[in-house]
Protein backbone atom coordinates (compact mmCIF):
# COMPACT_ATOMS: atom_id res chain seq x y z
CA UNK A 1 0.00 0.00 0.00
CA UNK A 2 2.92 2.35 0.47
CA UNK A 3 4.12 3.01 -2.93
CA UNK A 4 -0.10 2.82 -4.10
CA UNK A 5 0.12 5.70 -6.92
CA UNK A 6 -3.17 6.44 -7.93
CA UNK A 7 -4.55 7.80 -11.51
CA UNK A 8 -6.85 10.18 -10.57
CA UNK A 9 -9.48 11.25 -13.10
CA UNK A 10 -12.39 13.09 -13.20
CA UNK A 11 -15.27 12.09 -16.45
CA UNK A 12 -16.21 15.44 -18.08
CA UNK A 13 -19.18 14.43 -19.36
CA UNK A 14 -20.49 14.09 -16.62
CA UNK A 15 -18.85 16.29 -13.94
CA UNK A 16 -21.66 18.70 -13.09
CA UNK A 17 -18.82 21.05 -10.95
CA UNK A 18 -20.96 20.99 -7.48
CA UNK A 19 -17.64 22.01 -6.30
CA UNK A 20 -17.87 18.61 -3.56
CA UNK A 21 -14.04 17.22 -4.73
CA UNK A 22 -12.44 20.63 -4.43
CA UNK A 23 -14.02 21.31 -0.42
CA UNK A 24 -12.54 17.45 0.23
CA UNK A 25 -9.55 18.18 -1.16
CA UNK A 26 -7.84 21.18 -2.53
CA UNK A 27 -4.72 19.73 -3.21
CA UNK A 28 -5.82 17.68 -5.72
CA UNK A 29 -9.07 19.22 -7.22
CA UNK A 30 -9.88 22.70 -8.25
CA UNK A 31 -13.05 23.91 -10.17
CA UNK A 32 -12.17 24.91 -13.43
CA UNK A 33 -15.39 27.35 -13.84
CA UNK A 34 -19.08 26.68 -12.57
CA UNK A 35 -19.41 24.13 -14.66
CA UNK A 36 -16.37 21.77 -14.41
CA UNK A 37 -14.03 20.80 -11.76
CA UNK A 38 -10.12 19.40 -12.77
CA UNK A 39 -7.76 17.37 -11.22
CA UNK A 40 -4.51 19.03 -9.89
CA UNK A 41 -2.65 16.01 -9.34
CA UNK A 42 -2.83 12.94 -11.88
CA UNK A 43 -0.69 10.44 -9.73
CA UNK A 44 -1.66 11.32 -6.11
CA UNK A 45 0.54 9.01 -3.35
CA UNK A 46 -1.40 6.70 -1.14
CA UNK A 47 -1.33 9.34 1.42
CA UNK A 48 -4.14 11.06 -0.65
CA UNK A 49 -6.23 7.50 -0.52
CA UNK A 50 -8.90 8.42 2.10
CA UNK A 51 -9.91 12.12 0.40
CA UNK A 52 -9.67 10.18 -2.95
CA UNK A 53 -11.78 7.45 -1.81
CA UNK A 54 -14.11 10.48 -0.17
CA UNK A 55 -14.38 12.71 -2.67
CA UNK A 56 -15.11 9.52 -5.49
CA UNK A 57 -18.08 8.65 -3.50
CA UNK A 58 -19.56 12.10 -2.33
CA UNK A 59 -19.58 13.30 -5.95
CA UNK A 60 -23.21 13.50 -7.05
CA UNK A 61 -22.14 12.08 -10.51
CA UNK A 62 -19.85 9.83 -9.25
CA UNK A 63 -17.50 11.39 -12.14
CA UNK A 64 -14.55 10.37 -10.11
CA UNK A 65 -12.17 7.37 -10.92
CA UNK A 66 -9.10 6.38 -9.25
CA UNK B 1 -51.77 -0.35 -24.59
CA UNK B 2 -49.94 3.33 -24.55
CA UNK B 3 -46.94 2.39 -22.97
CA UNK B 4 -45.21 5.97 -23.32
CA UNK B 5 -47.44 8.41 -21.89
CA UNK B 6 -46.75 12.21 -22.08
CA UNK B 7 -46.80 14.08 -18.68
CA UNK B 8 -49.82 16.14 -17.68
CA UNK B 9 -48.66 18.40 -14.81
CA UNK B 10 -50.34 17.78 -11.90
CA UNK B 11 -52.32 20.88 -10.30
CA UNK B 12 -49.32 21.74 -7.73
CA UNK B 13 -46.91 22.76 -10.38
CA UNK B 14 -49.54 24.41 -12.23
CA UNK B 15 -49.29 28.34 -12.92
CA UNK B 16 -45.68 28.59 -12.69
CA UNK B 17 -42.89 28.88 -14.86
CA UNK B 18 -42.22 25.33 -16.69
CA UNK B 19 -38.89 23.96 -18.26
CA UNK B 20 -39.16 21.55 -20.42
CA UNK B 21 -35.64 21.63 -22.76
CA UNK B 22 -32.42 19.49 -21.72
CA UNK B 23 -30.22 21.94 -21.72
CA UNK B 24 -32.34 24.70 -19.41
CA UNK B 25 -32.79 22.07 -17.00
CA UNK B 26 -29.84 21.40 -16.47
CA UNK B 27 -28.51 24.89 -16.38
CA UNK B 28 -31.75 25.39 -13.55
CA UNK B 29 -30.23 21.89 -11.79
CA UNK B 30 -26.51 22.85 -11.41
CA UNK B 31 -27.01 26.77 -10.78
CA UNK B 32 -26.30 27.50 -7.01
CA UNK B 33 -28.88 30.42 -7.18
CA UNK B 34 -31.83 28.36 -6.44
CA UNK B 35 -33.22 26.11 -3.94
CA UNK B 36 -35.14 23.27 -3.51
CA UNK B 37 -38.98 23.85 -3.93
CA UNK B 38 -40.40 19.96 -4.42
CA UNK B 39 -41.93 18.59 -1.63
CA UNK B 40 -43.51 21.56 0.58
CA UNK B 41 -47.16 19.17 1.14
CA UNK B 42 -44.91 16.44 1.94
CA UNK B 43 -42.73 18.31 5.08
CA UNK B 44 -43.72 16.14 7.50
CA UNK B 45 -42.68 13.28 6.18
CA UNK B 46 -39.34 14.72 3.94
CA UNK B 47 -38.63 17.79 5.48
CA UNK B 48 -35.16 18.45 6.31
CA UNK B 49 -34.09 15.46 5.44
CA UNK B 50 -31.39 14.96 2.47
CA UNK B 51 -33.40 15.97 -0.49
CA UNK B 52 -35.40 18.77 0.62
CA UNK B 53 -31.63 20.84 2.09
CA UNK B 54 -29.53 22.60 0.15
CA UNK B 55 -25.33 23.88 -0.63
CA UNK B 56 -23.81 23.72 2.64
CA UNK B 57 -25.84 22.05 4.92
CA UNK B 58 -26.75 19.43 2.05
CA UNK B 59 -23.19 18.92 1.69
CA UNK B 60 -22.31 18.00 5.35
CA UNK B 61 -25.35 15.50 5.61
CA UNK B 62 -24.36 14.23 2.09
CA UNK B 63 -20.93 13.83 3.82
CA UNK B 64 -22.07 11.83 6.46
CA UNK B 65 -23.93 9.61 4.61
CA UNK B 66 -21.78 9.08 1.71
CA UNK B 67 -20.32 5.85 3.31
CA UNK B 68 -23.15 4.21 3.22
CA UNK B 69 -22.45 4.18 -0.65
CA UNK B 70 -18.92 3.73 -0.80
CA UNK B 71 -17.79 1.14 -4.00
CA UNK B 72 -16.98 -2.02 -1.21
CA UNK B 73 -20.67 -1.40 0.29
CA UNK B 74 -22.16 -1.42 -2.84
CA UNK B 75 -20.73 -4.79 -3.68
CA UNK B 76 -21.86 -5.59 -0.55
CA UNK B 77 -25.47 -4.87 -0.84
CA UNK B 78 -25.22 -6.62 -3.78
CA UNK B 79 -23.48 -10.08 -3.38
CA UNK B 80 -24.64 -10.10 0.26
CA UNK B 81 -28.07 -8.80 0.11
CA UNK B 82 -29.69 -8.31 -3.04
CA UNK B 83 -29.08 -11.44 -4.85
CA UNK B 84 -29.87 -13.81 -2.20
CA UNK B 85 -32.94 -11.54 -1.27
CA UNK B 86 -33.87 -11.84 -5.01
CA UNK B 87 -33.18 -15.49 -5.00
CA UNK B 88 -35.23 -15.72 -1.81
CA UNK B 89 -38.32 -13.69 -3.19
CA UNK B 90 -38.80 -16.12 -6.23
CA UNK B 91 -38.32 -19.14 -4.11
CA UNK B 92 -41.53 -18.27 -1.92
CA UNK B 93 -43.04 -17.74 -5.23
CA UNK B 94 -42.91 -21.79 -5.97
CA UNK B 95 -45.57 -22.11 -3.27
CA UNK B 96 -48.14 -20.91 -5.67
CA UNK B 97 -47.40 -22.60 -8.76
CA UNK B 98 -50.37 -24.35 -10.13
CA UNK B 99 -50.69 -28.00 -12.04
CA UNK B 100 -48.60 -26.50 -15.21
CA UNK B 101 -45.97 -25.20 -12.73
CA UNK B 102 -46.72 -21.54 -13.66
CA UNK B 103 -46.89 -18.94 -10.87
CA UNK B 104 -48.65 -16.09 -11.31
CA UNK B 105 -48.32 -13.05 -9.41
CA UNK B 106 -48.33 -8.76 -9.58
CA UNK B 107 -44.67 -8.03 -10.34
CA UNK B 108 -45.22 -4.84 -8.65
CA UNK B 109 -45.74 -6.18 -4.88
CA UNK B 110 -42.94 -9.15 -5.96
CA UNK B 111 -39.83 -6.36 -6.66
CA UNK B 112 -41.16 -4.47 -3.77
CA UNK B 113 -40.85 -7.59 -1.45
CA UNK B 114 -37.19 -8.32 -3.06
CA UNK B 115 -36.51 -4.62 -2.74
CA UNK B 116 -38.13 -4.27 1.43
CA UNK B 117 -35.04 -5.97 3.15
CA UNK B 118 -32.17 -4.22 1.26
CA UNK B 119 -33.96 -0.84 2.25
CA UNK B 120 -33.62 -2.01 5.50
CA UNK B 121 -30.11 -2.63 5.58
CA UNK B 122 -28.97 0.40 4.03
CA UNK B 123 -31.38 2.11 6.22
CA UNK B 124 -31.22 0.58 9.60
CA UNK B 125 -34.22 -1.09 10.31
CA UNK B 126 -34.67 -4.86 11.81
CA UNK B 127 -36.78 -7.47 11.93
CA UNK B 128 -37.77 -7.59 8.60
CA UNK B 129 -37.25 -11.34 8.24
CA UNK B 130 -40.01 -13.66 7.84
CA UNK B 131 -42.05 -13.52 4.79
CA UNK B 132 -44.72 -12.03 6.87
CA UNK B 133 -43.14 -9.52 8.26
CA UNK B 134 -41.20 -8.64 5.12
CA UNK B 135 -44.61 -8.09 4.01
CA UNK B 136 -45.66 -5.41 6.78
CA UNK B 137 -42.84 -3.75 6.57
CA UNK B 138 -42.92 -3.28 2.20
CA UNK B 139 -46.93 -2.32 3.48
CA UNK B 140 -45.57 -0.05 5.19
CA UNK B 141 -42.95 1.38 2.78
CA UNK B 142 -45.97 1.21 0.00
CA UNK B 143 -47.93 3.77 2.50
CA UNK B 144 -44.81 6.04 3.46
CA UNK B 145 -44.20 6.74 0.12
CA UNK B 146 -47.89 7.79 -0.96
CA UNK B 147 -47.48 10.31 2.03
CA UNK B 148 -43.96 11.40 0.68
CA UNK B 149 -44.99 12.15 -2.57
CA UNK B 150 -48.89 13.18 -1.46
CA UNK B 151 -48.31 16.31 -3.97
CA UNK B 152 -48.84 13.50 -7.11
CA UNK B 153 -51.68 12.02 -5.43
CA UNK B 154 -55.12 11.83 -7.23
CA UNK B 155 -56.85 11.53 -3.68
CA UNK B 156 -57.39 14.90 -0.82
CA UNK B 157 -54.09 15.33 -0.37
CA UNK B 158 -54.86 16.77 3.27
CA UNK B 159 -56.98 13.36 3.99
CA UNK B 160 -53.76 11.71 2.36
CA UNK B 161 -51.78 13.15 5.12
CA UNK B 162 -53.89 12.53 7.87
CA UNK B 163 -54.34 8.63 7.29
CA UNK B 164 -50.38 7.97 6.20
CA UNK B 165 -49.58 9.73 9.55
CA UNK B 166 -51.47 7.31 11.40
CA UNK B 167 -50.08 4.44 9.61
CA UNK B 168 -46.44 5.74 10.57
CA UNK B 169 -47.41 5.70 13.95
CA UNK B 170 -48.00 1.41 13.36
CA UNK B 171 -44.27 1.60 11.45
CA UNK B 172 -42.39 3.72 14.17
CA UNK B 173 -44.01 1.16 16.71
CA UNK B 174 -43.68 -2.40 14.93
CA UNK B 175 -40.06 -1.16 13.12
CA UNK B 176 -38.36 1.78 13.27
CA UNK B 177 -38.73 2.79 16.99
CA UNK B 178 -37.06 -1.10 18.11
CA UNK B 179 -34.39 -0.13 15.66
CA UNK B 180 -33.56 3.03 17.19
CA UNK B 181 -33.27 1.35 20.59
CA UNK B 182 -31.09 -1.36 19.58
CA UNK B 183 -28.68 1.32 17.57
CA UNK B 184 -28.69 4.00 20.53
CA UNK B 185 -27.44 0.86 23.09
CA UNK B 186 -24.79 -0.25 20.60
CA UNK B 187 -23.40 3.16 20.78
CA UNK B 188 -23.67 3.69 24.10
CA UNK B 189 -21.95 0.39 24.21
CA UNK B 190 -19.54 1.91 22.05
CA UNK B 191 -18.84 5.10 23.58
CA UNK B 192 -18.19 3.34 26.78
CA UNK B 193 -15.30 1.51 24.75
CA UNK B 194 -17.28 -1.97 25.38
CA UNK B 195 -17.94 -2.25 21.20
CA UNK B 196 -15.17 -1.11 18.50
CA UNK B 197 -16.50 1.18 15.57
CA UNK B 198 -16.18 -1.21 13.41
CA UNK B 199 -18.77 -3.77 15.29
CA UNK B 200 -21.48 -1.19 14.37
CA UNK B 201 -24.38 -1.49 12.12
CA UNK B 202 -23.41 0.88 9.02
CA UNK B 203 -26.49 2.04 8.23
CA UNK B 204 -28.57 5.77 7.96
CA UNK B 205 -29.87 5.51 11.46
CA UNK B 206 -26.64 4.91 13.25
CA UNK B 207 -24.63 7.43 11.33
CA UNK B 208 -27.08 9.69 12.10
CA UNK B 209 -27.32 8.62 15.95
CA UNK B 210 -23.56 8.33 16.16
CA UNK B 211 -22.81 12.38 14.74
CA UNK B 212 -25.60 13.58 16.43
CA UNK B 213 -25.87 17.45 15.41
CA UNK B 214 -27.63 19.22 17.91
CA UNK B 215 -29.38 21.71 15.30
CA UNK B 216 -31.49 18.34 14.42
CA UNK B 217 -35.10 17.58 15.89
CA UNK B 218 -36.11 14.54 17.06
CA UNK B 219 -38.07 13.22 14.37
CA UNK B 220 -35.38 13.94 11.86
CA UNK B 221 -33.87 10.11 11.67
CA UNK B 222 -37.44 8.89 11.06
CA UNK B 223 -38.00 11.50 8.40
CA UNK B 224 -34.66 10.51 6.48
CA UNK B 225 -35.38 7.45 7.41
CA UNK B 226 -38.39 7.46 5.25
CA UNK B 227 -36.69 9.18 2.07
CA UNK B 228 -34.22 6.01 2.37
CA UNK B 229 -37.04 3.48 2.64
CA UNK B 230 -38.99 5.12 0.00
CA UNK B 231 -36.56 6.23 -2.76
CA UNK B 232 -34.43 3.16 -2.56
CA UNK B 233 -37.54 1.08 -3.53
CA UNK B 234 -39.56 3.75 -5.28
CA UNK B 235 -37.01 3.71 -8.31
CA UNK B 236 -36.83 0.03 -9.14
CA UNK B 237 -39.90 -0.69 -8.66
CA UNK B 238 -41.63 2.32 -11.00
CA UNK B 239 -39.06 0.72 -13.59
CA UNK B 240 -39.08 -2.80 -13.67
CA UNK B 241 -42.40 -2.79 -15.02
CA UNK B 242 -42.08 -0.80 -17.40
CA UNK B 243 -38.64 -2.24 -18.16
CA UNK B 244 -40.69 -5.93 -18.68
CA UNK B 245 -43.24 -3.85 -21.39
CA UNK B 246 -40.57 -2.61 -23.27
CA UNK B 247 -38.66 -5.19 -23.53
CA UNK B 248 -41.45 -7.57 -24.48
CA UNK B 249 -42.60 -5.65 -27.26
CA UNK B 250 -38.62 -4.88 -28.43
CA UNK B 251 -38.42 -8.50 -28.20
CA UNK B 252 -41.47 -8.87 -30.47
CA UNK B 253 -39.94 -6.45 -33.29
CA UNK B 254 -36.47 -7.94 -33.02
CA UNK B 255 -36.82 -11.65 -32.23
CA UNK B 256 -32.27 -11.63 -32.69
CA UNK B 257 -32.32 -9.83 -29.76
CA UNK B 258 -34.23 -12.43 -27.62
CA UNK B 259 -31.37 -14.12 -26.69
CA UNK B 260 -29.71 -10.76 -25.01
CA UNK B 261 -32.22 -11.19 -21.81
CA UNK B 262 -29.73 -12.67 -20.16
CA UNK B 263 -27.09 -10.25 -21.37
CA UNK B 264 -26.15 -7.71 -18.28
CA UNK B 265 -24.84 -5.09 -20.48
CA UNK B 266 -27.98 -5.06 -23.05
CA UNK B 267 -29.74 -5.54 -20.19
CA UNK B 268 -28.35 -2.37 -18.47
CA UNK B 269 -28.54 -0.31 -21.51
CA UNK B 270 -32.22 -0.99 -21.65
CA UNK B 271 -32.80 -0.48 -18.30
CA UNK B 272 -31.31 3.09 -18.50
CA UNK B 273 -33.55 3.70 -21.91
CA UNK B 274 -36.28 2.54 -19.65
CA UNK B 275 -35.77 4.97 -16.84
CA UNK B 276 -34.95 7.98 -18.91
CA UNK B 277 -38.83 7.88 -20.16
CA UNK B 278 -40.27 6.49 -17.31
CA UNK B 279 -38.79 9.05 -14.58
CA UNK B 280 -39.67 8.21 -10.75
CA UNK B 281 -39.97 11.62 -10.30
CA UNK B 282 -40.96 13.29 -13.34
CA UNK B 283 -40.82 16.77 -11.93
CA UNK B 284 -38.80 18.69 -9.51
CA UNK B 285 -39.58 22.15 -8.30
CA UNK B 286 -36.85 25.26 -7.99
CA UNK B 287 -36.98 28.30 -5.76
CA UNK B 288 -34.64 31.43 -7.13
CA UNK B 289 -32.52 32.59 -4.45
CA UNK B 290 -32.08 35.97 -6.28
CA UNK B 291 -32.96 37.52 -9.80
CA UNK B 292 -32.27 35.10 -12.37
CA UNK B 293 -31.26 35.00 -16.37
CA UNK B 294 -30.75 32.25 -17.50
CA UNK B 295 -28.75 31.51 -20.97
CA UNK B 296 -32.02 32.20 -23.34
CA UNK B 297 -32.48 35.46 -21.23
CA UNK B 298 -35.76 34.28 -19.31
CA UNK B 299 -36.26 35.97 -16.34
CA UNK B 300 -36.94 34.69 -12.85
CA UNK B 301 -37.58 36.82 -10.28
CA UNK B 302 -36.50 36.53 -6.81
CA UNK B 303 -38.49 33.85 -4.33
CA UNK B 304 -40.16 32.74 -8.05
CA UNK B 305 -40.69 29.23 -7.88
CA UNK B 306 -40.00 27.21 -11.28
CA UNK B 307 -40.81 23.59 -12.18
CA UNK B 308 -38.08 21.15 -14.07
CA UNK B 309 -40.25 19.08 -16.07
CA UNK B 310 -37.89 16.11 -16.32
CA UNK B 311 -39.74 13.87 -18.84
CA UNK B 312 -40.17 16.01 -21.73
CA UNK B 313 -36.57 17.41 -21.04
CA UNK B 314 -35.58 13.46 -20.88
CA UNK B 315 -37.77 13.12 -24.63
CA UNK B 316 -35.83 16.18 -25.84
CA UNK B 317 -34.68 15.64 -29.62
CA UNK B 318 -31.66 17.85 -30.13
CA UNK B 319 -30.26 15.89 -27.51
CA UNK B 320 -31.39 12.13 -27.13
CA UNK B 321 -32.23 11.83 -31.08
CA UNK B 322 -34.99 12.14 -33.63
CA UNK B 323 -36.91 9.29 -32.06
CA UNK B 324 -36.36 9.93 -27.77
CA UNK B 325 -39.86 9.28 -27.74
CA UNK B 326 -39.35 5.78 -28.23
CA UNK B 327 -37.54 2.88 -26.41
CA UNK B 328 -34.07 1.69 -27.68
CA UNK B 329 -31.65 -0.32 -25.76
CA UNK B 330 -29.01 0.75 -28.35
CA UNK B 331 -29.18 4.49 -27.92
CA UNK B 332 -26.40 6.23 -28.13
CA UNK B 333 -26.04 9.54 -26.16
CA UNK B 334 -21.81 10.57 -25.79
CA UNK B 335 -22.44 14.11 -23.78
CA UNK B 336 -25.31 13.41 -21.01
CA UNK B 337 -25.87 10.57 -18.67
CA UNK B 338 -27.85 7.78 -20.49
CA UNK B 339 -30.60 8.03 -18.00
CA UNK B 340 -30.64 11.84 -18.46
CA UNK B 341 -32.49 13.64 -15.11
CA UNK B 342 -33.81 10.09 -13.90
CA UNK B 343 -32.37 10.86 -10.37
CA UNK B 344 -31.81 14.88 -10.73
CA UNK B 345 -29.41 17.22 -11.28
CA UNK B 346 -27.01 19.04 -9.66
CA UNK B 347 -25.85 18.51 -5.79
CA UNK B 348 -29.10 16.74 -5.61
CA UNK B 349 -28.65 14.18 -7.77
CA UNK B 350 -30.14 10.97 -6.13
CA UNK B 351 -27.48 9.81 -3.48
CA UNK B 352 -28.80 5.69 -4.15
CA UNK B 353 -28.76 6.16 -7.87
CA UNK B 354 -25.86 3.72 -7.55
CA UNK B 355 -28.14 1.08 -5.87
CA UNK B 356 -30.50 1.26 -8.98
CA UNK B 357 -27.64 1.72 -11.90
CA UNK B 358 -25.12 0.21 -10.62
CA UNK B 359 -21.45 1.60 -9.96
CA UNK B 360 -18.81 1.65 -13.53
CA UNK B 361 -15.44 0.64 -12.74
CA UNK B 362 -13.61 2.75 -10.32
CA UNK B 363 -10.31 1.71 -11.12
CA UNK B 364 -8.55 -0.50 -14.19
CA UNK B 365 -9.03 -3.56 -11.58
CA UNK B 366 -12.35 -3.25 -10.15
CA UNK B 367 -15.41 -4.64 -12.39
CA UNK B 368 -18.33 -2.36 -10.79
CA UNK B 369 -21.88 -3.60 -9.74
CA UNK B 370 -24.83 -3.85 -11.77
CA UNK B 371 -27.37 -2.69 -9.29
CA UNK B 372 -30.77 -3.70 -8.36
CA UNK B 373 -32.36 -3.17 -12.11
CA UNK B 374 -30.11 -5.11 -14.08
CA UNK B 375 -30.53 -8.16 -11.40
CA UNK B 376 -33.67 -8.35 -10.94
CA UNK B 377 -34.38 -7.78 -14.90
CA UNK B 378 -31.76 -11.17 -15.26
CA UNK B 379 -33.87 -13.11 -12.37
CA UNK B 380 -37.06 -12.94 -14.06
CA UNK B 381 -35.94 -13.62 -17.05
CA UNK B 382 -34.28 -17.06 -15.70
CA UNK B 383 -37.53 -17.64 -13.74
CA UNK B 384 -39.43 -17.35 -17.42
CA UNK B 385 -41.60 -14.31 -17.18
CA UNK B 386 -44.07 -13.45 -19.57
CA UNK B 387 -46.46 -10.68 -18.92
CA UNK B 388 -50.14 -12.44 -18.23
CA UNK B 389 -51.98 -12.26 -21.60
CA UNK B 390 -55.20 -12.61 -20.39
CA UNK B 391 -54.80 -9.82 -17.16
CA UNK B 392 -53.02 -7.13 -18.76
CA UNK B 393 -50.84 -4.58 -16.78
CA UNK B 394 -52.98 -1.10 -15.85
CA UNK B 395 -51.64 2.55 -14.45
CA UNK B 396 -52.42 3.55 -11.37
CA UNK B 397 -55.15 5.49 -10.55
CA UNK B 398 -54.13 6.81 -7.32
CA UNK B 399 -51.30 9.38 -8.50
CA UNK B 400 -50.41 11.48 -11.58
CA UNK B 401 -47.02 9.35 -11.71
CA UNK B 402 -46.11 7.37 -14.61
CA UNK B 403 -46.47 4.31 -12.32
CA UNK B 404 -48.09 0.79 -13.03
CA UNK B 405 -51.21 -0.20 -10.20
CA UNK B 406 -51.04 -3.82 -11.48
CA UNK B 407 -48.54 -5.77 -12.85
CA UNK B 408 -49.85 -9.45 -13.69
CA UNK B 409 -47.12 -11.94 -14.50
CA UNK B 410 -46.57 -15.19 -15.10
CA UNK B 411 -43.32 -16.83 -14.01
CA UNK B 412 -42.75 -20.43 -16.35
CA UNK B 413 -39.60 -21.53 -15.15
CA UNK B 414 -38.96 -21.57 -11.37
Amino acid sequence: MANKVFNLRINREICQGTGYCVRISPELFELEDSTQAKVLVAEPPAEFEEEILEASTLCPTRAITY
Amino acid sequence: METIRDLIPPPHIQGIKHFIDYALVDEILRSKDFRQGSHQESQPFFGDSLLTIDHDVHFERRRLQAPLFRKEALEYYEHEELLPLIDKALEECKGNRDETGTVRTDLCALVRTMLARISAVTTGIDGVDTPERTDAFRTYIEQLGTGATVEWSTEDHSEVISRILKIREGFVQEFYGPSVERRKKLIEQFRNGDLGEDELPRDLLTLMYLHWNEEWDEELPLREATLYLVASSQTTTHAVPHLMIHLHEWFQEHPEDYEKRFDRDFLKQAGHEDIRLHLPSPALLRIALKDVTLSNGTEIKKDERVACLFTPANRDKTVFGDNARSFNPYRETPNVKPWGFAFGGGEHTCIGRTLVTGLSARTDNDEGTDGTLVNIAAALYKAGIEIDPLDLPSYTELSHHDAYGRFPILLTNL
